[in-house]
């Protein structure tokens, strides 16, 4: 911290600042010589060291996509920057330099080793993302608060840690607290930990570090929880028929329903409601129940599909890898034969006959692929119709399912209509004896009113119920059509593949040969 | 053995000599009428006849259990009978069933019928019958048996079935009829059981539902009709060549065929019955006790029964055994076909036949009840055979002499006991290629702790490959070593326990240019190497030839697919053309590809035109990628891929030599341990392991001496003060006199001092009894009546020590002056002491 930045100017990570230091610290010698021919290219070093440069800002790193090791010690740095693209980075040295903060390592999810040694940092903090964490440096240093010790128990793997120089060591029981915070230490402050101590400090600290790990089992639970709950949603999506396993369609049809809610104070309405959520509820749980049934027969006939293809697609290959195999044996020979020959007419006659080989090979294997082409889309059709049918079953069955929820909502309709009719009567008549809020009471105005406003909750709920219907619909057959397009294509580009493959390697056999022509002509 | 001639009463063995006449009345009668009559009748008249025959045939006595006197005359038996057998065996009739002694072994082995029976055949010296047309006059005990080593059929059965009652089985002994070989133990026309391969199980592929997805397989094209023919033409050729096998053997066997037996069916045999129920035996089956082989109930070689025993009952064949014992039913509980000896037995009659009886018999059912309870009272008495006892010497050394060879088809089997020769061998079978066993076919050869672990040893004579084949534990770990000859870099297979070894090589072949290795399990992932070895450069310094190695000409490495690198990455075979300078790999495939990455290297240093070494050029790397990659078209990439390589070539040649070193070594070992043979002994065997034995004794001996040392050491007046003196030197008469003085004086102060100490407790107790006396006359008045009590109990206690010691006292000082006068004599009379002070004296 006594050097006086003012008199030296900072550097700029430049191009030529990055191409200086990976040159000189490439390969040597005889590589030396080949890499200097050729260029090295950012993205294929793996370790690069730029300590003592003067660097004000970390920049123009984003090509070393591979970088594994990286030296930024003894710099001016004041932040942590510019390293978002160097996710392979495993060992990374931020040492003497002037960074407060940490941060900007998001990203760095293969770091192992960090070194923030000698920076002005007061809070351990943003290191969430580097799960695999075993050596972290950060001796000399502003950290002052024991809390942040807590912080690094997550770091299932991290074995050894420095703070030495930090205020926090000046703290009466840092190292029993430490040790019995972060029990899978091995070296604190570069010393080993003693077992005794580690024992000692553990009893002292049983009780508290107990309730953190209480909380953290707590914590852990409801994650899990939460995910597994997360898990089942989606499955029960993959299924179409999510949220339907219980009242939630049902309650939707009342959120938004003002009059409904309204017309629910009347008497007997009541009653009448819960019969008729029951009923609803009913014949939702019998499309969820039918739905994942179907999900799981749906995804039966798909693996079965997959498996029948993978197996196809291998039998064709290992045919095609005994030809080939069969063809380089007597290739090889071939060639031996060749070498050795001296009659220009014979080199010729066998070299015509090499490339007769070639061109055999060559058709056998176009006629394998053409046949599982072939063979393949047989299967795919009968796959596709097969699926089609069983999604059309299904939106069938589901629809006839919604039709019966459409038929009790009419239902519960004429019921309700009726008696608001009825209630109006008596109101009107002054016979009745309940009392209603004065909202509800606002819609007993006339005839025209109160029909209008059971009218309307009833538009409300079958829209709900075809929404909930057309979702459905929408959503199976885009899945199915998707799956069948993936098919399709994925059939055909690996048929491009294996047609690019086949040709490359024909025309790597013939240009060897060629070349052997050549050679022997020369 | 009182009480066996006590028992004579209840013995019977009319009923035995009965069914012996009736046996023999019935072979005399039927087989004889059989062979007269065998070319004219056919088989159905013969069956007709033979039923007739039955009918008449005379029931057994209705009243089985008669005493008779012993009919056999005692001084026409051999003379060994007489002595070297117990009187009681033969003097006194006894009913068979009491010669079976069911026993169970104390040997695993012996727990199951195929142990019991090996066993049995083993151990047993076969001697023919007396008469092989009759059943012995009488039987010997199993235990005279076993000390004999020898017996007939009978003995054979009988202690057979003894052992196998003991292991729980449902056996019985069997007398009836047997073929020739049975009877004689020939086992010439059988093939030895240890030559007949296992049958390979052929294992049905199981047809494979199709799925409902696998495609079609792509359409046949080829004829039809041609290929019915090509098969009807396959199927012509494969019937003529069967014909022409068929025709052979049935050649050969006529060949093979013995003279037919002109007493077929009257060979007296004894052999064992298992019947199904117990120990999961699925269904009853004969053992053949000469054999100790099994045999299905239905065989050809078992002609008749006359009667089966065991230890509980006896049972005469009452059914017909024209065929055989094909037709024999073995439900003993059926009256009408095994007529029974004792009631009251394990076997249930048959249900049918019970209903019957309950149902008709209504007013005999008194009758029948009083005579069952009559019956019952005749309990099968117990064996008058001793306890059956093998010792583990016996069971061990298992044959007589531990020596005993058995002659099969074309096959010759000799069998030692364990540690009998020297060189470990316990079985040797020879194969023969004729039948008169002339020409040798093959040798194997079965060890049992040997050093090396050697297990067996196969010499095949014909092409004269020898292998030899080990149980885990050689120092090399070798599991197999198949050779023709031992000179190394010949022809030879070597396999490994790869578990055992750090390299993880399985096998290693050899033949006279190559050398192949395949292994298993190496983090390297190798899995086979292949060297090429080229003719050897003569070098014309004087040089043995372990420092002039073959030169190899080619390496060729395999790698199996390690799962951590990407395929294009992954080598699979490289292979260096060590004379051609050139290294050629293949890659793996990638999953859903059907080519592979190939690359070569061809290693040409040159100099360019200005003289410069050329470090890399392009055209000395070949390479085909199946998705090219851009770091890999980079000279620096090839450069440093070669250098590794390089390293990599010169590291396998270093293998290759030390396989080949490692073949030499273990050659030179294999020499060493055939010539040394050592045995190795359990350290569990107490008797064979010299080691444990002698140690064993030692501590004996130790213990004995110690307890001897206890028992007679006496105590030593002497020896505290013999302690004080220089130790092993003799005794000065000066010394002895004052060793003599000071034990005296010693002694004296004891007995002063134990004086005083009883004077000394005499006045404690009598000074403590004043005080409390003074104290009670003090407080007398204020005393409560429980501390008056507590007070006199005292009082009457002290008053009784006070006594006692006084009474020590008076006794110690009157015998005090005695005991030294004692000590002072035994002291003169003391060897040690005695010359030196008998002149005191």
């Amino acid at each position: 911290m006594n050097r006086i930045y003012d008199s030296v100017e900072p550097r700029v990570m430049d191009d030529d600042l990055l191409k200086l230091a990976v040159g000189e610290q490439g390969p040597q010698e005889e590589a030396g010589q080949l890499a200097k021919q050729e260029g090295i290219l950012f993205k294929d070093v793996l370790s690069l060291q730029l300590d003592f440069q003067n660097i004000l800002r970390i920049d123009n790193l984003w090509q070393f996509e591979n970088l594994q090791k990286l030296q930024l010690d003894n710099n001016i740095i004041e932040k942590i920057e510019g390293l978002e693209n160097l996710t392979q980075l495993v060992w990374l040295d931020l040492s003497f330099n002037n960074i407060k903060v940490i941060e900007g390592l998001d990203t760095l999810v293969n770091l192992e080793d960090l070194s923030l040694f000698n920076n002005r940092i007061s809070k351990i903090d943003s290191l969430d993302a580097l799960v695999k964490l075993q050596v972290l440096s950060l001796g000399n240093n502003q950290i002052d608060n024991l809390a942040n010790i807590i912080y690094l128990r997550q770091f299932k793997h991290l074995r050894t840690l420095s703070l030495s120089g930090n205020p926090i060591t000046q703290a009466d029981d840092y190292k029993m607290f430490v040790y019995s915070h972060l029990p899978d230490l091995v070296y604190l402050d570069f010393r080993r930990i003693d077992d005794h101590m580690k024992a000692l400090a553990e009893l002292k600290y049983q009780y508290t570090v107990g309730e953190l790990k209480h909380q953290e089992h707590l914590r852990q639970t409801r994650l899990e929880e939460e995910r597994a709950q997360q898990g089942r949603l989606e499955e029960h999506k993959m299924a179409f028929v999510e949220n339907l396993n219980g009242s939630f369609l049902f309650d939707s049809m009342y959120a938004e329903d003002v009059e409904g809610s309204k017309l629910s104070y009347l008497p007997i309405v009541g009653e009448l409601l819960e019969v008729y959520k029951d009923k609803f509820v009913i014949i939702c749980l019998n499309i969820f129940e039918y739905g994942l049934k179907q999900y799981d027969k749906r995804k039966l006939e798909l693996d079965t599909f997959n498996e029948c293809v993978r197996e196809a697609i291998q039998e064709n290959q290992e045919q095609g890898k005994l030809r080939i195999t069969r063809f380089e044996e007597k290739h090889l020979l071939n060639l031996s034969a060749i070498r050795e020959e001296s009659e220009l007419l014979n080199i010729e006659k066998k070299i015509v006959e090499c490339s007769e080989d070639i061109t055999e090979l060559f058709n056998v294997l176009m006629t394998l692929e053409m046949q599982l082409v072939e063979q393949l889309e047989e299967t795919i059709n009968v796959f596709e119709r097969n699926i089609t049918d069983m999604v059309g079953l299904f939106i069938e069955n589901v629809q006839s399912l919604m039709a019966q929820c459409r038929d009790l909502e009419n239902h519960h309709h004429e019921k309700l209509l009726e008696i608001a009719v009825s209630t109006l009567e008596k109101i009107v008549k002054g016979e009745l004896d309940e009392e209603l809020p004065d909202d509800v009471r606002a819609l007993f105005v006339d005839k025209d009113t109160i029909v209008n406003a059971v009218g309307a909750s009833h538009d409300i709920h079958l829209l709900k119920i075809d929404n909930r219907e057309d979702e459905l619909v929408t959503r199976i057959n885009s899945w199915c059509t998707h799956l069948i397009d993936k098919i399709h294509k994925d059939e055909v580009m690996r048929n491009r593949r294996r047609v690019k493959e086949i040709n490359q390697y024909i025309d790597h056999m013939q240009s060897e040969l060629d070349n052997l022509e050549c050679g022997d002509l020369d | 053995m009182e009480v066996l001639k006590e028992k004579v009463e209840e013995e019977e063995a009319a009923e035995r000599e009965e069914a012996a006449e009736r046996a023999e009345r019935m072979e005399k009668m039927r087989p004889a009428e059989v062979q007269k009559e065998e070319t004219i009748l056919t088989q159905e008249m013969l069956r007709n006849l033979e039923k007739k025959l039955s009918e008449i045939k005379i029931p057994t006595p209705a009243e089985p259990l008669v005493v008779t006197e012993d009919t056999v005359d005692i001084s026409n038996l051999p003379l060994s009978y007489k002595t070297n057998t117990p009187k009681e065996e033969h003097l006194l009739q006894k009913f068979v069933s009491t010669t079976i002694r069911p026993t169970l072994m104390p040997y695993p082995d012996l727990y199951n019928w195929d142990g019991c029976a090996n066993f049995v055949s083993d151990f047993l010296t076969r001697v023919p019958l007396p008469d092989p047309l009759k059943p012995p006059s009488h039987l010997y005990s199993s235990t005279t048996v076993l000390k004999q080593q020898k017996g007939n059929c009978f003995d054979f059965s009988t202690l057979l079935c003894s052992m196998l009652l003991g292991a729980g089985y449902d056996a019985y002994c069997v007398n009836g009829y047997g073929s020739q070989a049975l009877c004689n133990m020939d086992l010439t026309r059988e093939v030895c059981p240890l030559t007949v391969k296992p049958k390979e199980t052929v294992k049905k592929k199981e047809k494979v539902q199709p799925k409902k997805y696998t495609i079609k397989p792509p359409r046949d094209l080829t004829s039809r009709f041609e290929q019915e023919q090509e098969i009807k033409k396959q199927e012509e050729a494969k019937a003529r060549e069967e014909k022409r096998r068929w025709e052979e053997e049935e050649r050969l066997l006529e060949a093979e065929k013995a003279k037919p037996d002109p007493l077929h069916g009257l060979r007296v045999h004894c052999w064992v019955l298992v019947l199904s129920g117990k120990r999961e035996v699925p269904e009853g089956f004969f053992i053949d006790p000469f054999t100790g082989r099994s045999y299905s109930t239905q065989d050809d070689n078992f002609l008749g029964i006359e009667s089966l025993w065991n230890h509980r009952n006896y049972w005469i064949n009452m059914q017909d055994c024209w065929n055989c014992c094909k037709d024999l039913v073995f439900d003993l509980g059926d009256p009408v076909k095994w007529e029974y000896m004792l009631l009251g037995t394990d076997k249930p009659q048959l249900s049918l036949t019970e209903e019957e009886d309950e149902g008709l018999n209504d007013d005999d059912d008194l009758q029948d009840q009083g005579k069952e309870t009559e019956d019952k009272s005749f309990d099968m008495p117990s064996s008058w055979v001793e306890q059956i006892e093998i010792s583990p010497e016996a069971f061990e050394t298992r044959c007589p002499n531990g020596k005993k060879v058995l002659q099969y088809r074309r096959a010759r089997l000799e069998k030692w006991a364990p540690y009998l020769n020297s060189n470990g061998l316990v079985c040797r079978l020879t194969t023969y290629e004729d039948l008169e066993c002339t020409k040798i076919l093959e040798i194997k050869e079965w060890y049992q702790n040997r050093e090396d672990m050697l297990e067996l040893k196969h010499i095949n004579n014909c092409t004269g490959l020898r292998t030899d084949y080990f149980r885990p534990g050689h120092p090399q770990a070798l599991r197999m070593h198949a050779y023709k000859s031992m000179q190394p870099e010949n022809d030879r297979v070597m396999e490994f326990y790869e578990t055992a070894r750090v390299d993880g090589l399985i096998k290693r072949e050899e033949t006279p240019r190559t050398m192949t290795e395949y292994y298993q399990g190496r983090p390297d992932f190798l899995s086979y190497r292949h060297i090429n070895f080229g003719p050897r450069v003569k070098k014309f310094t004087l040089t043995n030839t372990e420092s002039n190695p073959r030169p190899m000409v080619k390496i060729t490495e395999q790698f199996s697919r390690n799962p951590e690198k990407p395929a294009d990455e992954d080598v699979a075979e490289r292979v260096f053309l060590i004379t051609e300078e050139r290294i050629q790999l293949r890659y793996h495939c990638r999953d859903d590809y059907i080519t592979a990455s190939k690359r070569e290297f061809l290693q040409r240093s040159e100099v360019d035109s200005k003289g410069n070494k050329i470090i890399m050029t392009s055209d000395m790397c070949i390479s085909f990628e199946v998705e090219p990659m851009e770091h890999t078209k980079k000279l620096l990439y090839q450069y440093e891929t070669m250098m590794h390589l390089k390293n990599e070539e010169k590291l396998s040649k270093h293998q290759a030599w030390e396989s080949e070193l490692e073949v030499l070594e273990i050659l030179k070992l294999r020499e060493e341990e055939e010539e040394a043979h050592t045995l190795n002994i359990s350290i569990y065997d107490t008797k064979r392991n010299e080691k444990s034995k002698e140690y064993r004794e030692a501590m004996e001996r130790v213990m004995h001496e110690e307890h001897l040392r206890q028992v007679e050491a006496p105590l030593d007046y002497l020896a505290p003060f013999l302690a004080q003196l220089p130790p092993g030197e003799k005794l000065t008469r000066i010394q002895a006199v004052r060793l003599k003085d000071e034990c005296l004086s010693d002694f004296k102060q004891r007995l002063i001092d134990k004086a005083n100490l009883i004077q000394a407790r005499f006045e404690k107790e009598n000074q403590e009894l004043q005080k409390k006396q003074q104290w009670y006359q003090e407080n007398q008045v204020t005393l409560t009546p429980e501390d008056e009590d507590l007070y006199l109990s005292y009082c009457s206690q002290a008053m009784f020590r006070i006594r006692i010691l006084e009474q020590r006292l008076n006794r110690h000082k009157e015998l005090a002056p005695l005991k030294y006068l004692a000590l002072e004599e035994k002291l003169y009379k003391d060897p040690r002491l005695a010359e030196f002070l008998k002149a005191l004296a």
